[in-house]
């Protein structure tokens, strides 16, 4: 879980990829129509969609030598998933804290009761 | 996708089962020196209803919100949001705590409900933050778990 959400975290770290998934949350989009909104190269476009799509935020559709992109509002929402991990960590870290003391109290008790 | 932009997520759930009985657990969510053992290096805590809830996971990741519930030793809940994030900041979202008594054990059920889910350029902002939060603080504590 911690690699989907290294590769999200990082694809949303940059500006221009934010800015790629706000084009084509809600329509598709070609390479060159993404492109015509940065001033940046093709290449370099084409590298933060490969990025994106690494990290499951972007679907991708092949049509002849078009690639069309759109956004995958799934990838997201399966960051859900590492919130799920976080609380099942935090959550079995108190059971041990709990029982650690309920084991400490049970066995003064015991050694007092012997003496 | 166009008609969530701000949707709200389904809740986290999780739940544990724990040795000891449910008055005893409780002191873990409301004694602030039993609730740093598992929760952070430093808490600021006033367990009553609008008191502060405030954690300092790792020395850097602060949790700050306000307790909802204090019913003991049945519920507590807290509102929960991050520290200089736009999209969890302080107080958005809420913790809810049950514990069940079964026999002299406790079945706790966590529920973290209200997370903003969304595509806006702002919203994958503050994801980004929220997430490299989450992700330190997951990690600096994995290997004493």
């Amino acid at each position: 879980m911690l690699a989907c959400v290294d590769a999200v975290a990082r694809a949303l770290a940059e500006p221009t990829r934010r800015t790629i998934l706000q084009l084509v949350r809600d329509d598709e989009c070609s390479v060159s129509e993404i492109a015509s909104h940065f001033a940046v190269s093709r290449p370099a476009i084409s590298q933060h969609l490969r990025v994106l799509q690494e990290a499951e935020l972007v679907d991708v559709r092949s049509e002849g030598t078009r690639r069309y992109y759109r956004a995958r509002p799934e990838g997201l929402s399966e960051l859900r998933g590492w919130l799920d991990e976080f609380w099942s960590d935090r959550l079995a870290r108190m059971k041990i804290e709990v029982e650690q003391q309920q084991w400490r109290e049970k066995k003064g008790q015991r050694s007092r009761e012997d003496s | 996708m166009a008609d969530r932009p701000t949707s709200i997520a389904d809740a986290v759930t999780t739940s544990v089962r724990v040795e000891a009985p449910p008055d005893v657990v409780f002191e873990f969510f409301v004694d602030p020196e039993k609730l740093m053992r598992w929760m952070g290096r430093d808490v600021d805590i006033d367990p009553r209803p609008g008191g502060r809830f405030w954690l300092d996971i790792n020395g850097s990741d602060k949790a700050s919100g306000e307790y909802v519930v204090v019913d003991p030793p049945r519920a507590v809940a807290f509102s929960w949001g991050w520290e200089g994030s736009d999209l969890v900041p302080p107080g958005s979202s809420e913790v809810s705590l049950t514990l069940i008594g079964d026999g002299g054990a406790t079945i706790v059920e966590l529920t973290h409900s209200g997370l903003p889910v969304g595509q806006d350029v702002e919203h994958l902002k503050g994801w980004t933050h929220f997430l490299g939060r989450l992700q330190a603080a997951g990690q600096r504590q994995a290997p004493e778990v």
